[in-house]
């Protein structure tokens, strides 16, 4: 094999090879931009949940309170016990938890969301200490995190006092919670332990939910990435079919794309862009093979024996389709970038956010939005080179028999 | 030298007073068809180390195909063909272009360069499936050329040379691996008539001095003077 012959034989027969080095190109292309997509889409819906720091989030539907007064529950995030938390705790490939108490709060003068948290978790809304824009994250006590837009309404700011069903609490830390998450999105935070106890002394709880000391009705968990698709039902025997579970794929349903449905479609279509390519490298290089069999029988007759010929066409072969792998991947590389400033809206489903209906803008839908996080990953690159190198060994491998045939007695026909 | 008789075990004398045993080809009932028309026709023949032999003809006569079974360019369809002591009637294709490689040159009317290698490497060819230096492939390739007079012409493309050129370059391509014979085809059929007469010259030269058995196919009765011996083939069979 010589490589000086290799790249003058490919240069030569330059449209050929041109033809046959973009036709896989494409082919690589779209097996890497298809696949990039398809990971890209399912990297975006992991984002509302990763962004509180959790693979999956569970509240228990329920009914509505009979009056909206005081401080509630939404009907999608009713009671979990605390015994059901420990048991869910206990589940093989549950890696992290942290609980939460979503209360709806009807003051005679407002309408406010809290959501309390454990400030000493950093999983789920403990997320929050990374969005401070003012004073102090929540510590233990009754004290209070606004929320800015809400603190802006208010004209409230650290220090001041936050009246809530009839408690008031002093205000120690302003936090842009629109740069985090969209899920369990709350005008007022609280510790676990004081939210809690508004649910604890609320009726309207109780009547609907009964709430005990150590219940809460938000639940995020960190998993085994690889056991996450396996475990809502397992969290569904656990806690009952009233549950909801929100997953990176129950996200990737509601972003309803083609990529996202589908990784058998990513499939599919790669399936289809790789056999269509090697396809037409194998039709080039039989024609150039026929093309040259006058030059096959010069080698012949020159001492070159059969395997010293296909060494040689078959080095021509995986050279270029390793530079077609290489001109697919920077093909690859550009339509990602392009790609990469497309904008993705995830929609929250309303339980996870919830907000009364007959408020102003209450049950409007609530988009995550953010750009598609596209990325060539080095091993989808590398599987393409390598995807690439198969072909051209396969294809030299498959014309080798021709090249036998072929005389060295050729030769002396095209004299 | 025989042209008709059978080989024995004794040998067959040729013209040169050398046995057949000592010959360097030695070809005995060769048959070919192409179908159901005889190319071949049952030739018997001698080549002796050093011999330089004209196989002449009209075109379609057969020599060509001659010239490819005795080369092992093609398979006998019946008789036997020693080459440099080597049944090539049944040698595997590997063994054959390895006899090629080690034992043979070929010249051809059309030159049958690679378009898109040098002249040295051009004449190197043989040697690439050769495991040795690339500097040793290039002196030697180098050293030939130089002696075809194409010592500047090193790094030209074929498509850069003259006909009488190119047919210089393959003449050190069927030199560069010390063959015992050569076989040409038509070597002087596509150039002008001094070029040919060069080319001749060569070819005698590399017979008389180095010594290189030539079995030569023409179908210029005036070029087949320069030969040894001349053998007419007509319809597949040598003349008388």
């Amino acid at each position: 094999m010589r490589l000086s012959y290799v790249f003058r034989e490919l240069y030569l027969r330059r449209r050929r090879s041109l033809t046959a080095m973009l036709g896989l190109a494409v082919g690589i292309a779209l097996l890497v931009v298809v696949n990039a997509l398809s990971a890209a889409f399912g990297e975006a819906a992991r984002a509302p949940l990763a962004e509180i720091g959790a693979d999956l989030s569970i509240q228990r539907n329920g009914d509505v309170p009979q009056e909206l007064a005081g401080a509630v529950f939404p009907c999608s995030a009713v009671t979990l016990r605390g015994d059901e938390v420990e048991r869910v705790r206990q589940v093989p490939g549950i890696t992290g938890v942290a609980t939460g108490v979503l209360l709806w709060v009807f003051d005679a003068d407002q309408f406010t969301i809290i959501m309390g948290l454990d400030p000493d978790n950093p999983l789920g809304p403990g997320r929050l200490r990374h969005f401070i824009t003012q004073g102090r994250f929540l510590e233990s006590g009754p004290e209070a995190l606004l929320e800015v837009n809400y603190a802006q309404e208010r004209h409230l700011t650290v220090g001041d006092n936050v009246s809530v069903a009839g408690k008031r609490y002093p205000v120690v830390g302003l936090v842009d919670a629109s740069k985090a998450a969209k899920v369990a999105v709350a005008g007022v935070y609280l510790p676990l332990a004081e939210a809690q106890a508004l649910a604890l002394a609320s009726p309207q709880v109780q009547s609907v939910s009964p709430f005990a000391p150590g219940d809460v009705n938000l639940l995020f968990l960190t998993a085994d990435q690889r056991r996450v698709p396996g475990l809502a039902a397992t969290l569904k025997g656990i806690l009952g079919n009233k549950v909801s579970i929100s997953t990176p794929e129950s996200f990737l349903k509601q972003l309803g794309n083609l990529f996202a449905l589908s990784d058998t479609f990513a499939l599919a279509v790669s399936a289809i862009a790789i056999a269509t390519a090697a396809l037409l490298v194998l039709k080039t290089t039989a024609g150039n093979i026929n093309e040259r069999a006058r030059e096959i029988g010069v080698l012949k007759c020159l001492g070159w024996t059969n395997a010293d010929v296909i060494r040689q066409l078959l080095a021509e072969t995986l050279i270029q389709c390793l530079l077609a792998g290489v001109l697919g991947l920077a093909l690859a590389w550009l339509a990602c970038l392009a790609l990469s400033f497309l904008e993705v809206r995830i929609p929250i489903p309303w339980e996870m956010a919830p907000t009364p209906h007959f408020l102003p803008g209450g049950g409007e839908p609530v988009f995550k939005t953010l750009s598609l996080p596209m990325r060539l990953a080095p091993s989808l690159a590398a599987f393409a080179l390598s995807l690439c190198v198969l072909i051209g060994g396969l294809t030299g491998g498959l014309l080798a028999r021709r090249i036998a045939r072929i005389k060295p007695s050729e030769v002396l026909r095209h004299e | 030298m025989s042209n008709t008789g059978a080989m024995s075990n004794t040998g067959v004398m040729s013209n040169t007073g050398a046995t057949s045993e000592t010959a360097i080809l030695k070809a005995l009932g060769l048959k070919k068809n192409y179908g159901d028309l005889p190319v071949v026709k049952g030739v018997s023949l001698d080549l002796q180390p050093g011999e330089f032999v004209s196989l002449v003809g009209r075109s379609g006569s057969g020599k060509t195909t001659l010239l490819a079974l005795l080369s092992g360019l093609e398979r006998v369809d019946a008789g036997q063909v020693l080459l440099d002591g080597v049944d090539i009637t049944t040698a595997s294709e590997d063994a054959l272009a390895l006899l090629r490689r080690r034992s043979v040159g070929f010249i051809f009317q059309s030159f049958q360069l690679i378009p898109t290698l040098t002249a040295w490497e051009n004449v190197a060819l043989p040697l690439f499936p050769v495991k040795m230096p690339e500097t040793e492939r290039r002196e030697r390739a180098e050293a030939l050329l130089g002696q075809m007079g194409l010592g500047s012409r090193l790094e030209h493309l074929p498509g850069e040379l003259s006909g009488g050129e190119k047919q210089r370059v393959a003449i050190a391509r069927a030199l560069v691996g010390r063959p015992k014979v050569i076989f040409a085809d038509e070597p002087t059929g596509n150039l002008d008539v001094q070029t040919g007469q060069e080319i001749m010259d060569i070819l005698r030269r590399l017979n008389t001095e180095d010594g290189i058995a030539i079995l030569m196919v023409t179908h210029d009765l005036e070029l087949s003077k320069s030969a040894n011996r001349v053998l007419r083939m007509q319809d597949g069979e040598f003349l008388a």
